[in-house]
């Protein structure tokens, strides 16, 4: 009897043990990974004299006073739609791109296909850096070079084997009587994508132009290199401005900064959320 | 008898034939951007890693291996390339393995709130390099910072260091940053992958009595291979296009201590103009990420691109 509630009493303190590791753990990941932005988010609402006089205190008097300083002096609003136009008009290509190779990867027989895929995918491992100078120079001869057209079609192409990957994944996984039957009634090749295939891909298509768009976001080489005049900066390339030294003297600013530019993927994390921390694309992988 | 390529070739055209749209739009167009953005600047690299060009004068001065015999004795070459070998040492370790102790934390329920775990973790994964770096110019600024007076507060002050000043931890202090920012990618993909285990596997480990660490490493990590292969292969990659950070925090001082890679190329090619031998240095770049790739493609992820 005081056997049995020993035990009972030992297993809850287990319990108890565990729940409080547990929390701590959670506190600390908390912690480390949201501390950062936290600390960001009170700097930028700061006015520089309150942050030097309390680093991590909260704001006494919120300002938007940095937000507006760096929105003018970097133009930030132009950088954002720059960004936006990048992002969205070069997912947008990749993906239709993407489309009909996905389709011909996923449904045909093609003699040569292991070749033609292992090819395709060449261009997702290549690291950026080792075809700068020719891409550089091939804008350069299209006259292309610092327009925001040339740095689209760039973006458009190395986006083009991802999404390949990602659809064909997905198109795999459409079942084939649907299309079976499409082609005994005698559809074409065309038909059965545009009518049957496409349709059915839609989610596919969101989850690939989604991480397109934050990997289009997120992107600084090319900008860096293919474009001169400010006024065709991506965000990436506009906010390295905002670190004029290694020990920012004003640290309101670059956190104003960072804010912003981060709000548009916020909006879009919000939206998208569920699809892309499932981690249901690392399936396209393995097909 | 027929030669064995000879009859795929005709079958190839006899498939083209009858299925021009996919051929055309499927096949050719994809290899069509391939060779004109990748086949094309590849071999334009190779041509110039033998040259000498400012990139800008019309002509080419052709000087053979001297850019190849100039890079075996660059010490900067070899500073950045122990630097990216760094770099993937500390990216295995810190954000790989704890993506994959924190996502079987999750899944065994030992750590609580996963979703809002899965999503503070996994945010900086879509914030540009650019920014994170910002932020951590901010976190370990030596006079402001957040994490020096952390230290201090709990008793740790003798750890305090020049994060960014001292070279012989300036490029860990870069490689923990993007640490910082890729956990997440490793957590779902881990995250996921632990979900597809079947929940019997984990039952009878935990009848014969097994504890979470022998959990873990031996029943959870070997279910996990085709995820790891993943994850190994983007750290990998990851690694190798290390740039923004070094581009936004330390510009690769001091000393050119911080020089990955990819920065040398940029740095000798578009400040130096010295673009033979940038491309020189990307040959060397695209040297390792074949033999990185070969590797990748027959060691680990053997069957994984199957078609």
């Amino acid at each position: 009897m005081s056997d049995a509630a020993f035990l009972m009493r030992q297993r809850s303190l287990f319990a108890f043990a565990g729940k409080l590791i547990g929390l701590t753990l959670l506190a600390g990941l908390v912690f480390i990974w949201l501390g950062p932005i936290i600390l960001v988010v009170i700097t930028s609402i700061k006015s520089n004299d309150a942050f030097l006089a309390g680093p991590f205190a909260l704001p006494t008097e919120p300002t938007f006073a940095p937000y507006v300083t760096v929105w003018n002096a970097l133009g930030f609003g132009r950088l954002l739609a720059n960004s936006l136009l990048y992002a969205a008009a070069g997912s947008a290509l990749a993906v239709i791109l993407a489309l009909v190779p996905s389709f011909a990867l996923s449904r045909f027989d093609i003699p040569g296909k292991k070749l033609v895929f292992g090819i395709i995918l060449t261009g997702l491992m290549l690291p950026q850096q080792t075809v700068l100078i020719p891409l550089y120079d091939t804008l350069r001869t299209l006259n292309l070079l610092d327009t925001r057209i040339g740095l689209i079609v760039v973006h458009a192409a190395y986006g083009m084997p991802a999404q390949i990957l990602i659809l064909r994944g997905f198109m795999t996984t459409i079942p084939r009587e649907i299309e079976k039957a499409a082609f005994l009634e005698g559809a074409t090749d065309f038909q059965v994508f545009w009518k049957v295939i496409l349709p059915l891909s839609v989610p596919g298509i969101m989850v690939g132009f989604t991480l397109n768009f934050i990997a289009i976001w997120k992107e600084f080489v090319f900008g860096l290199v293919l474009l001169n005049s400010e006024a065709n900066f991506p965000v990436t390339v506009g906010m390295l401005k905002l670190n004029s030294d290694r020990y920012m003297a004003v640290f309101n600013l670059p956190a104003a900064g960072l804010v912003m530019s981060q709000i548009p993927i916020v909006i879009l994390f919000l939206l998208s959320y569920r699809k892309l921390s499932s981690g249901n694309f690392a399936g396209a992988v393995k097909g | 008898m027929a030669h064995p390529l000879a009859d795929e070739r005709t079958s190839f055209i006899r498939f083209a034939l009858a299925h021009k749209f996919v051929t055309l739009f499927g096949i050719l167009m994809p290899l069509a951007v391939f060779a004109v953005f990748v086949g094309y600047p590849i071999v334009f690299t190779i041509y110039l890693s033998f040259f000498d060009w400012n990139g800008m004068a019309p002509h080419k001065t052709f000087v053979g291996l001297r850019n190849y015999r100039y890079l075996v004795s660059d010490r900067y070459f070899y500073t950045a390339l122990f630097n990216n070998v760094k770099w993937v040492g500390v990216t295995l370790f810190f954000p790989v393995l704890l993506g994959l102790v924190i996502a079987y934390g999750l899944r065994s329920k030992i750590i609580p709130a996963p979703a809002l775990i899965r999503t503070v973790i996994f945010f900086p994964v879509t914030m540009s390099l650019i920014s994170v770096g910002l932020m951590f110019l901010l976190i370990l600024n030596p006079l402001f910072g957040a994490f020096d007076t952390i230290l201090q507060s709990i008793g740790l002050g003798s750890l305090v260091m020049e994060w960014f000043g001292d070279y012989r931890i300036a490029l860990y202090t870069l490689a923990v940053v993007s640490g910082w920012a890729f956990t997440g990618m490793p957590m779902i993909l881990y995250f996921a992958g632990l979900g597809d285990v079947p929940k019997e596997t984990f039952d009878a480990a935990k009848i014969e009595g097994a504890g979470h660490f022998r959990m873990l490493t031996q029943v959870a990590v070997p279910q996990l291979r085709p995820v790891t292969a993943v994850v190994v292969m983007l750290t990998l990659f990851e690694s190798l296009r290390a740039f923004d950070l070094v581009a936004v925090m330390t510009k690769g001082a001091p000393f050119g201590s911080t020089n990955v890679l990819g920065y040398l190329v940029y740095l000798e090619s578009f400040w130096n103009s010295r673009f033979g031998y940038g491309a020189t240095l990307s040959v060397a770049i695209l040297v390792i990420s074949i033999l990185m790739a070969t590797f990748v493609m027959t060691k680990l992820m053997k069957g994984a691109f199957d078609v």
